[in-house]
């Protein structure tokens, strides 16, 4: 009873903060309804006993990932309101299909009412393990050692990918090189010449 | 999963731990020594790349071996299909060197991302679960967007890299829908389990299976979810968008018919009508929208929308014929494509590689050979016997007919028709343009070397080439299904 | 064996090598080899005839190569002696040689000789095959062979347009009749499932009987009688059908009323030709056809009477046209026309040994007239309008004989009495046919005792126009011509342009009626200051005597061969009578053609009728051309319209223009601009072309390049793939399972 309720109000609160992200006029308050949804999302992790996973949904998406948006929001200053310009004249068309994909989910749903679904059946391993974060530290490197090490690949892909296509050689930037510095002697730095006077240099 | 499974898993990937290991290393020589590196890891990726061809077909397995716990399952339809791509992913670095080179934009990264593509297609094409399809489809096309944004100066190629990279990640969520379905509706997402449950089609399944094909249709560029492969060919580095027509095609190619035959085998009737629709908008859209581009990167993307198109017509058959004859047409496809890229890089037009069709004018009349090189590439695209795209199609409509997709087969025949049009327009300004004044320039270069193995390989090499051919993909649709 | 062989091939060979070496051989090489070639030919003919007729030869068939073989169907290139080819060999031989002897001299001024000369041969080659066939197939590649020669020698002075215009009209003309022949030999084998004649082995199933290794095996043609084709609700007799079919090949190749208008414009090429292809042996392969196939049209009495009909009307139309004729090749060739006529209503009325009597000595005097016609252009360079001509006798003495005989052969003079039975060759031989039309009109064929009468008035007719001609040509004075650039047969390669602007030959007739009496009448003889002139506009200078033709006598290589055609023309009939028709017949023929047996005797009125207007014609026309000077022009002016018409050919030529040309150019012009460029090049090429670029640019306004625009487009279509897929999936009934 507790947990049904708990569950419907945390799902009503995340349907209605998804709202608030693609609905709200200030780039900022959609960030932060965007994280109000990572927390609930989190809270129905909890639900089903994943804790571990919902304490990375907080850590990793609201610690981090979210976070970044909100800078990345705040530093860029994008109009919102020019980029909804032409949302009226595909309101008709999309909402036409947002129909249609409604109508599908909810003959989706109807199967599922109608136990079509498979009644999932949680990972021996895991049923075993005493805590969820033992249970996936179980798998991850044997089970899902594969896909795991893809997933590694995938971020190594994006980091060289992001400094590929971001780094830049900068020239004519003064930057400190210390063993330059310390490694110059006095030779390379300094020059005695025989002035004559009154000619200069040149 | 213990240790020797472990080790008997690794023993079946070795072209993958090839090529994983090749970035590993090839990023820590590229951060050594910069720039400098760039043409030793271009030459070593290259070898690498061949090697892990070679290795795949050489070390294929009589029967099917799942490993990594059913994450993976490699058969002699894989081992074809990855040594395809990596000698078609080798063609197009090599094309890559020399157009970096010429423009003097050498960055060590570009063979390290590259062989990450192919390994992602590796991944993708051994795929024998729904994870593992996601994660080969995201390495792939991860390293696809930085690929098409690589010329990070250039607006275009910029915006090409944005596009493809939010319509990815897009169709990337389409993927992950269908797969939650799916996984919903089976209680597995390992192919058997979902095999077994699709036996008996429910409506859940169904939806998912639709998203799915959706999210791997955007990867082969299959209409209506094309929309993206003119601009990024457009605006993506000339020897880029040969990669991108030719690797990544067989990749998705092979990972859908892998779906369809394998995990879904049981609802073939559902399927085939949406492969159906899917192949006859790709053969239309690439047919008629082909007709009146000037650009000929984008000719090129339209004419491989076409093609996807025929592929999917063989595997709307849902027979082993109809797989059969989509390798084949994929692998005919590959070499003409290439060859057509590896041209239009040849013949450079105020140092860059062309780019429009009218750039192409009075060839005939002052490169005879090139413009010949030309005319057996696109008559082999356009199907003219005795090519070899003439039989690719010729075993794509068998393959439909078979089945009795009579109506998809008509499609075909005009898409056939009209895209010959606009290959042979091509060929028209080629030789019968009045020579326009413009200083096209021949190199001869590897470009001007694989354009003339693309050629050589159009002909049906010939008819050994092409049983040889055939055989390879008979036994290997044979051995996998 | 080998005989036959190198028989048909010699001419083959000589064509090949005179055509593909002409320019190593040179002209004189390579005129000799082709005439040595087929002079050889001739004599081996001779050799032939010789041994069937007198020496015991047996009718044989020599069997060169197999040619087709498809299931039922076979043809195989054989040499089919009897007496039927051999009689035509002889003919065709020594006529081909003859000519070719001639055309040394004639065509001495040309310098395309070598062509000339390999087309020659290879008209004799394709005509040999066509005579010497053993089936139906062989005989109509020759048929095709001696049409393919015939339209490359009719324009053989290709820069001439009225040359490549005759050309054209000839073989597309020979397409309407080629086309039924076609049919015949299809439905032959439809019905009878072989179009071999003999047979040649003992397993063979041929159309006519013949001994094999002396075993009788009998033709099937006789199946044919009781067999019909169903069209609908009607029953088509199959004889009747085929024997049609064959003979309107038969009206194409020889000319016959409505498929005739090609020959008299095929007098374009060179004279030696018109001798050789366009007299005496081209355009009687369809009666040598039609006697080939006696057999079928015995079985066809309707298709019988339409020959003879046909064959009938031929005869007098022509000869009313040769009487208003002007031009001295067109006027033998109306008369060739006519003299074809009788002979296709001789094999209609079932006498087909007449027919091929007549088409025996016709050959001869025929080309005996050509030729000499050619002699007499030669020797007034190139002139060929009779009424630029007279009086040309003095200066051609030889040639006016050899005419004289030809004329004499041709109106067919002799004297009918009983046992006493004496004249020049056409005498014997038209009589015949003639008399053999009273026969089968008194026997009760259909179409007889018209043809009978028919064949009287063209006698008659035939009497008129031939001295007209002699005494146009030939007596009289000499008319110059007024328009010297005329030039019919000019042989110069640049000639094109005089051609065109000299009146075609078609316009001459028209001509002759308006102006005739001003130019030719004696009437306006003086004052004209034209005696003056130099005859001819040839440059010679020489200045001519008042009246007297500037000609001059053809050359010994051109007389020879007339002089050997004249010893044909006045004892062949004599000679030949006796194996033709007489009393050796049945022994000459050995059942090669179908004969009648029925022995006549004629009232005497039938035998003196043709001798009597004969005779009429001969007076009228003295009287017309050489005793009163411009009668006839105040005749035929008096008979304007009349002589407009037949001048003009029926109008034939107008007709056809209006109907067929003009039709089809209309129906053409409808199907290409109204069918084709409209309707099909509208919807088809350039419709879908055009839809197809339309859709092409639809699509192009599609790809916007707007991101949102490309994703929403996914997203649609993804849930739109998902509701198709579950509605062609059956999702609502999936849902319940």
């Amino acid at each position: 009873m507790l947990a049904g309720m708990a569950f419907y109000t945390l799902a009503a609160v995340a349907v209605v903060a998804a709202l608030g992200v693609v609905s709200s006029r200030n780039p900022v308050h959609s960030v932060l309804f965007l994280i109000l949804t990572f927390f609930t999302a989190a809270g129905l992790f909890v639900l089903i006993g994943a804790e571990f996973l919902a304490m990375l949904l907080v850590v990793v998406y609201v610690g981090a990932v979210a976070v970044l948006f909100l800078f990345v929001v705040m530093m860029l200053d994008v109009d919102f309101v020019e980029l909804r310009q032409g949302f009226l004249n595909y309101l008709p068309l999309g909402a036409l299909i947002a129909l249609v994909l409604l109508g599908q989910i909810g003959l989706v749903a109807s199967a599922v009412l109608q136990n079509q679904a498979v009644q999932l059946n949680p990972d021996a391993t895991a049923q075993l393990a005493a805590t969820n974060a033992e249970a996936v530290g179980s798998v991850l490197y044997t089970r899902y050692v594969l896909v795991f090490q893809l997933s590694g690949l995938v971020l190594f892909v994006a980091m060289i990918g992001a400094i590929v296509l971001t780094l830049r050689s900068r020239v004519g930037v003064k930057k400190q090189s210390v063993s330059r510095q310390v490694g110059r002697r006095r030779q390379d730095a300094v020059g005695l010449k025989d002035v004559r006077p009154g000619q200069g240099l040149g | 999963m213990t240790s020797e499974d472990l080790l008997f898993s690794l023993s079946w990937v070795q072209p993958e731990l090839l090529l994983a290991g090749f970035v590993l290393l090839g990023t820590l020589v590229g951060a050594l020594f910069g720039a400098r590196s760039t043409r030793l890891l271009n030459v070593v990726a290259t070898a690498a790349l061949f090697a892990a061809g070679v290795m795949a077909l050489m070390h294929r397995p009589e029967a099917p071996q799942d490993i990594f716990a059913g994450a993976m399952s490699i058969d002699a339809f894989g081992a074809f299909a990855k040594a395809v791509i990596a000698f078609a992913a080798a063609a197009t670095l090599l094309l890559g060197a020399e157009h970096f080179h010429r423009l003097q934009d050498q960055q060590f990264e570009f063979p390290l991302i590259t062989v990450t593509a192919v390994l992602g297609m590796f991944v993708m094409v051994s795929a024998n679960d729904l994870i593992a399809l996601y994660v080969g489809v995201e390495l792939q096309s991860l390293a696809a967007y930085v690929l098409a944004a690589w010329r990070r100066d250039d607006a275009r190629s910029s915006e090409a890299g944005l596009k493809y990279f939010v319509l990815g990640a897009l169709s990337s969520g389409l993927l992950l829908f269908g797969c939650s379905y799916v996984y919903g509706f089976s209680g597995s997402v390992q192919f058997d389990t979902i095999a077994a449950a699709a036996v008996e089609p429910g409506v859940g399944l169904m939806f998912g299976l639709v998203m799915v094909l959706a999210g791997l249709a955007f990867k082969m560029g299959a209409a209506p979810f094309h929309m993206w492969t003119p601009d990024v060919y457009e605006g993506a580095p000339t020897p880029v968008a040969a990669l991108f027509a030719a690797a990544p095609k067989v990749a998705a190619v092979v990972l859908m018919a892998r779906m369809l035959y394998e995990p879904f085998a049981g609802m073939e009737h559902e399927w085939r009508q949406v492969i159906a629709v899917l192949a006859g908008a790709s053969m239309l859209v690439g047919a008629f929208a082909g007709l009146v581009q000037t650009n000929l990167k984008r000719l090129m993307a339209y004419s491989s929308i076409a093609n996807m198109g025929f592929v999917l017509m063989a595997l709307a058959a849902g027979s082993p014929e109809g797989a059969q004859a989509a390798l084949i047409y994929i692998a005919v496809y590959l070499p003409a494509t290439i060859g057509v890229f590896a041209v239009m890089m040849a013949l450079r037009h105020q140092g860059q590689a062309i780019e429009t069709i009218g750039d192409l004018a009075g060839i005939g009349q002052r490169h005879v050979g090139f413009a010949a090189l030309l005319t057996i590439l696109f008559f082999s695209l356009a199907g003219i016997p005795p090519l070899a795209g003439f039989w690719g199609k010729f075993e794509a409509f068998r393959a439909s007919l078979g089945a009795g997709l009579v109506p998809l087969a008509v499609v075909g025949a005009i898409a056939a028709v009209v895209a010959a049009g606009y290959y042979l327009r091509v060929l028209a300004t080629v030789w019968f343009s009045p020579s326009a004044p413009s200083d096209v320039r021949p190199s001869s270069g590897v470009s001007a070397v694989l354009a003339v193995v693309g050629a050589a390989l159009c002909f049906p090499l010939l008819l050994v080439f092409m049983a040889g051919l055939e055989h390879a993909a008979d036994a290997a649709v044979r051995a996998s299904f | 064996m080998m005989i036959e062989a190198i028989l048909v091939l010699a001419p083959l060979a000589g064509a090949f090598v005179a055509g593909v070496f002409q320019k190593v051989l040179g002209d004189r090489l390579a005129m000799g080899i082709t005439t040595a070639l087929v002079g050889l030919s001739a004599i081996l003919s001779l050799l032939v005839f010789i041994d069937l007729i007198w020496g015991g030869g047996a009718p044989r068939t020599i069997e060169l190569m197999r040619f087709i073989e498809i299931g039922a169907f076979q043809s195989s290139w054989s040499v089919r002696v009897d007496t039927l080819s051999a009689v035509m060999l002889v003919v065709v031989t020594s006529v081909a040689f003859l000519v070719h002897v001639y055309s040394i001299g004639y065509m001495a001024e040309d310098p395309h000789r070598a062509r000339f000369f390999s087309y020659l041969s290879f008209f004799t080659f394709a005509m040999l095959s066509l005579v010497t066939a053993n089936d139906l197939l062989q005989m109509f590649f020759g048929w095709e062979g001696v049409g393919v020669a015939s339209y490359l020698l009719i324009g053989f002075w290709y820069q001439k347009r009225t040359a490549n215009d005759a050309a054209i009209k000839a073989f597309v003309t020979n397409r309407v009749g080629d086309f039924g022949f076609a049919l015949g030999i299809m439905a032959t084998f439809h019905f009878l499932g072989t179009i071999q004649f003999f047979p040649t082995e003992a397993g063979d199933v041929a159309l006519f009987s013949a001994e094999v290794g002396g075993r009788l095996v009998d033709g099937v043609l006789h199946n044919l009688s009781h067999m019909s084709l169903m069209v609908g609700q009607w029953s088509i007799p199959a004889a009747e059908l085929t024997a049609i079919l064959l003979f309107i090949g038969a009206m194409g190749k020889s000319a016959q009323f409505f498929l005739h208008v090609w020959l008299p414009d095929a007098m374009e090429g060179p004279t030696p030709v018109s001798a050789l292809i366009h007299a005496a042996t081209m355009v009687t392969a369809g009666v040598v056809m039609i006697c080939r196939m006696s057999e079928l049209f015995e079985m066809a009495p309707n298709a019988a009477a339409f020959v003879t009909l046909i064959g009938a009307v031929t005869a007098i139309f022509a000869a009313t046209v040769g009487l208003a004729q002007n031009d001295i090749k067109r006027v033998i060739a109306y008369s060739t026309c006519s003299q074809l006529g009788y002979m296709v209503f001789a094999a209609g009325v079932g006498a087909y040994d007449a027919a091929m009597f007549h088409l025996f000595t016709h050959a001869f005097f025929k080309a005996l007239l050509f030729l000499g016609a050619g002699s007499v252009i030669h020797g007034l360079h190139h002139e060929q309008d009779m009424r630029y001509m007279g009086g040309v006798r003095r200066a051609m003495q030889f040639t006016w004989a050899m005419m004289l005989i030809g004329t004499l052969a041709l109106i067919g003079a002799g004297l009918p009495i009983e046992g006493l039975k004496i004249g020049f060759a056409g005498f014997y031989s038209k009589d015949a046919a003639i008399e053999a039309a009273y026969a089968a009109g008194e026997g009760g064929r259909a179409f007889g005792m018209f043809a009978f009468w028919i064949g009287v008035a063209a006698a008659f007719l035939t009497s008129f126009y031939s001295w007209r001609l002699m005494f146009m040509t030939f007596e009289g004075t000499f008319r110059p011509n007024p328009h010297p650039s005329h030039g019919h047969e000019d042989v110069r390669p640049g000639a094109a342009s005089d051609a065109d602007l000299g009146h075609g030959a078609d316009q001459h007739g028209a001509h002759g009626v308006d102006h005739t009496p001003s130019d030719a009448g004696p009437a306006g003889g003086s004052g004209h200051g034209r005696d003056h002139r130099t005859g001819g506009g040839d440059g010679e200078g020489r200045a001519a005597p008042a009246g007297t033709a500037p000609a001059h006598e053809s050359p010994w290589v051109m007389l020879g061969p007339l002089a050997v055609l004249a010893v044909g023309a006045v004892f062949a009939g004599w000679f030949f009578y006796p194996y033709f028709i007489g009393y050796k017949a049945d022994a000459f023929w050995e059942g090669a053609i179908h004969r009648h047996h029925a022995d006549h005797h004629f009232p005497i009125w039938v035998l003196w009728a043709p001798v009597a207007v004969t005779a009429a014609g001969f007076l009228l026309a003295s009287v017309f051309y050489l005793l009163t000077k411009g009668m006839a022009e105040r005749i035929a002016r008096a008979a304007g319209p009349l002589n407009a018409f037949l001048a003009q050919k029926w109008y034939f030529d107008e007709l056809y223009d209006a109907v067929f040309v003009k039709g089809a150019r209309a129906l053409g012009d409808l199907f290409w601009k109204g069918g084709d460029q409209k309707l099909i090049d509208g919807l088809g090429p350039n419709g879908v072309a055009k839809a197809a670029r339309f859709g092409g640019r639809q699509l192009r306004r599609a790809q916007t390049g707007f991101l949102y625009h490309y994703s929403f487009l996914m997203l649609a279509a993804a849930v739109l793939l998902g509701a198709f897929a579950i509605w062609a999936g059956g999702g609502l009934e999936l849902l319940g399972g």
